[in-house]
């Protein structure tokens, strides 16, 4: 590890021992986490498809991709984090780079985070920037260089406190969307990001070796779009498994994670045919829209539907961690440099529905694209999942609220925090809205 | 002759034939759903070719492939632009040419490409008006006038130069703006004309520039020509007013709900459409587009839009990530 020789702007010095002592506790609690967590999936879904077995070991954070990622760094392979999904990961893979996610999930780091920042700031921040204090999470120590796109106000300053210790390449994302200079001004970002990649690897990004990373690309869209399919009608699959799968994604190898998905999509379909549904085909089937749940702390919500009483699906979701990262494939029209850059571009910044955006009529693709998802997957309901501190999403929520009233699908507002305190305050709300729903449909 | 007919019909058999199988062999073979319309359209347009090569072999007066094409564009939109157009071909193929090459196509700016569009209904209503406007200066003489009886019925036709891009450029005539190679008569569309509306020496070489003109021009801009020739006239522009809107019958329809914007359908057009990217659903009322189908084909959400004749679907997006389905 290369300590910093530059003066430290925001984060505080740390005696070694504390840091060593801390990420210990923190380590094995987590280690701990991830294992109740897929111990209690196994249990809502007693013959789990076999597939998902690899998807638990990558789920362990400290493990086998841990140490992967090690052994290709031992090789002189380079590893680019990213905070944000804006960021164009087949330019990574094209370098010959890694791309890995560094959003983190920990609970207990956002405690940790709260040294630096206030606690009104979005506790993903704060869990991120104390994952970075006690060099805790793997993947963001593992990274040389991050990737950090200037989304909401978190990942701006975010940025800038990680550039304490890390090289930081900004991203600027337009915040209007639907004008021809924004897409001007983010192909430019692109094509400068793609240099900075080009010069920090040392591999240069040719026509042929995008043009492969962004065909991985599309298959992973095309088995990820499979799954998801397979959602839509009767349960053969826990949503938590599911978006368990789809997350994983933002940190495994894409030509292994799209082998093993396409092995759980076959299993799936086989259960289809034989009708073997993994719940009841009668219960309320939720989406969850909101702000990003990290692996593998903040994964109660999901747990609290499914285990709830009465018990709900998950369906869908419309959250960046989970369908929003492989649902739109890179439409390449020719496959020459200058437009496969166009195509990378626009696929990441027009296709997003971020509420970090807005346009001519507000948001709308997100409130269109929430209704499509809402009928296509048959959803009886939506939880507006809110981290507060997460400004975007909570504001948009009225909006989102009145147009799901007019087509009739309740939705329930569900604040909550990187905290595991409030567990059963919103098992209680969660128990009712699932409730409600039921008898909604016995009406 | 009744032997040469039978000959006739016997040689547009195969053709079709060949239309046909061409046409089912791109389905069966062609997996590739992001291009499999294209290349469907590579055989139409091969196939209109040939016919209308056939067609010029006769001596069918031109002014009925004009009206046929016209009363086409009523109910099909530009239909013919899109899938039937010999010079469309020309620049397609050019088009194969650059991807090949890796070389991107260069944009015209948005402004100027639909005043390019605007243009070509002044260029068709000029055409139109040139008798009528030497009726008005010479009311007279308007049955004796030599050159009226030119401009109708004579060697400068004022009708050919719409009829121009549908000139394949394989003849089965030869004249001064041809050029024979190995016994084929190569054309080019526009050619005859400009050379004959010349004097013929300066003529040659104007065609010989225009020829340079358009096919540099179409090799650097994806359709070019298609921007502003009087050829493509649509009704499309008509059924903008109230009572007409029912007029098309191939139409694109877009599902606004289904669309997350994510611009691909603008940046695939040929002939840079921003209407099925703007506009908020339903009817895709411009007769900038050709209906060639490109953005339907790359759209990657299911149904978001659809190619339209009446009622019923003829072609909808689909996720082209998906292999078809063989069955």
């Amino acid at each position: 590890m290369k300590e910093t020789t530059v003066e430290r702007k925001y984060l505080p010095e740390m005696q070694q021992k504390e840091m060593d002592e801390l990420r210990n506790t923190v380590k094995v609690a987590s280690e701990k986490i991830i294992a109740d967590n897929i111990a209690r999936m196994k249990k809502a879904d007693p013959h789990r498809p076999d597939a998902m077995k690899y998807f638990d070991d990558i789920a362990n954070l400290f493990g086998k991709r841990q140490q992967e990622i090690e052994a290709e760094k031992a090789k002189g392979k380079k590893v680019i984090g990213y905070m944000c999904l804006f960021a164009p990961t087949e330019l990574i893979t094209a370098a010959d780079a890694i791309p890995v996610r560094v959003n983190s999930g920990w609970y207990d780091t956002s405690k940790l985070g709260d040294r630096v920042v206030p606690v009104e700031v979005c506790p993903v921040i704060r869990s991120t920037i104390g994952a970075k204090m006690i060099q805790l999470s793997p993947f963001l120590e593992q990274s040389d260089a991050l990737i950090s796109v200037l989304t909401c106000d978190g990942m701006t300053k975010l940025s800038e406190i990680l550039s304490d210790q890390k090289t930081i390449w900004g991203m600027n994302v337009p915040r209007v969307k639907d004008s021809t200079h924004s897409l001007r001004f983010w192909s430019d970002e692109i094509k400068q990001m793609k240099t900075q990649i080009e010069t920090f690897t040392g591999n240069k990004i040719d026509r042929k070796k995008l043009k492969e990373s962004i065909e991985v690309s599309h298959r992973a869209t095309k088995v990820f779009r499979r799954l998801q399919e397979l959602r839509k009608g009767n349960p053969v699959i826990m949503g938590r498994d599911a978006m368990l799968v789809n997350q994983a994604y933002s940190w495994d190898d894409k030509v292994r994670w799209t082998e093993n998905a396409e092995k759980l999509c076959n299993e799936l379909e086989a259960r289809a045919a034989k009708k073997d549904w993994v719940v009841s085909p009668d219960i309320p089937r939720v989406m969850v829209t909101g702000t990003p749940m990290f692996w593998p702390d903040n994964w109660k919500l999901p747990t609290l539907v499914e285990e709830g009483n009465p018990q709900g699906i998950i369906v869908a979701d419309e959250q960046c961690s989970g369908e929003r990262i492989l649902n739109d494939p890179i439409g390449v029209d020719e496959w020459s440099m200058d437009d496969m850059l166009n195509a990378i571009s626009e696929r990441y910044l027009m296709a997003s529905t971020c509420p970090c955006f807005t346009s001519k009529d507000g948001n709308e693709d997100r409130i269109n694209w929430l209704i499509t998802k809402i009928k296509d997957w048959n959803i009886q309901g939506v939880i507006y999942y809110v981290i507060r501190g997460c400004m975007l999403y909570a504001m948009e929520y009225s909006r989102v609220k009145k147009a799901l009233d007019k087509i009739n699908v309740p939705v329930y507002y569900l604040d909550t925090e990187y905290t595991r305190e409030d567990v059963g305050q919103m098992k209680t709300r969660v128990e009712a809205f699932l409730e409600m729903l039921n008898a909604r449909v016995d009406f | 002759m009744a032997g040469e007919i039978i000959g006739d019909i016997l040689r547009l058999t195969v053709l079709a034939g060949l239309g046909v199988a061409g046409i089912a062999a791109v389905l069966l073979w062609k997996k590739n759903l992001a291009t499999r319309v294209t290349f469907l359209r590579f055989v139409i347009q091969a196939v209109s070719f040939a016919a209308l090569f056939y067609v010029f072999s006769y001596t069918i007066p031109l002014l009925y492939v004009l009206i046929f094409v016209f009363v086409l564009s009523l109910f099909l939109g530009r239909f013919f632009c899109g899938w039937l157009c010999p010079f469309a071909l020309i620049m397609d193929l050019e088009s194969l040419l650059r991807r090949a090459l890796k070389i991107r196509y260069r944009l015209i700016p948005d402004r100027f490409n639909v005043a390019l569009h605007k243009s070509r209904y002044v260029i068709m209503l000029v055409f139109l008006l040139v008798p009528v406007a030497l009726f008005v200066f010479e009311p007279k003489e308007i049955m004796v006038s030599p050159m009226m009886a030119e401009l109708l019925a004579g060697h400068y036709r004022i009708y050919n130069v719409l009829i121009d891009p549908m000139i394949p450029f394989i003849v089965p005539w030869s004249n001064v703006a041809t050029v024979n190679l190995a016994g084929v008569n190569f054309a080019y569309p526009y050619g005859l004309d400009i050379v004959t509306f010349t004097n013929e020496q300066i003529g040659l070489y104007l065609m010989a520039a225009f020829v340079a003109v358009t096919l540099i021009g179409a090799f650097l801009i994806r359709r070019v020509w298609c921007r502003f020739c009087p050829t493509g006239v649509s009704l499309a522009a008509i059924n903008q007013f109230k009572g007409f809107k029912a007029l098309p019958l191939l139409y694109v329809e877009k599902d606004e709900k289904k669309c997350t914007k994510c611009g691909v359908c603008k940046r695939v057009c040929t002939v840079q459409v921003n209407e099925v990217y703007e506009q908020k659903g339903g009817k895709i009322g411009t007769s900038q587009c050709m209906l060639c189908s490109r953005c339907v084909e790359m759209c990657p959400y299911e149904d978001a839009l659809k190619l339209k004749l009446g009622n019923k679907t003829v072609f909808r997006s689909r996720n082209w990530l998906k292999q078809p389905n063989t069955d």
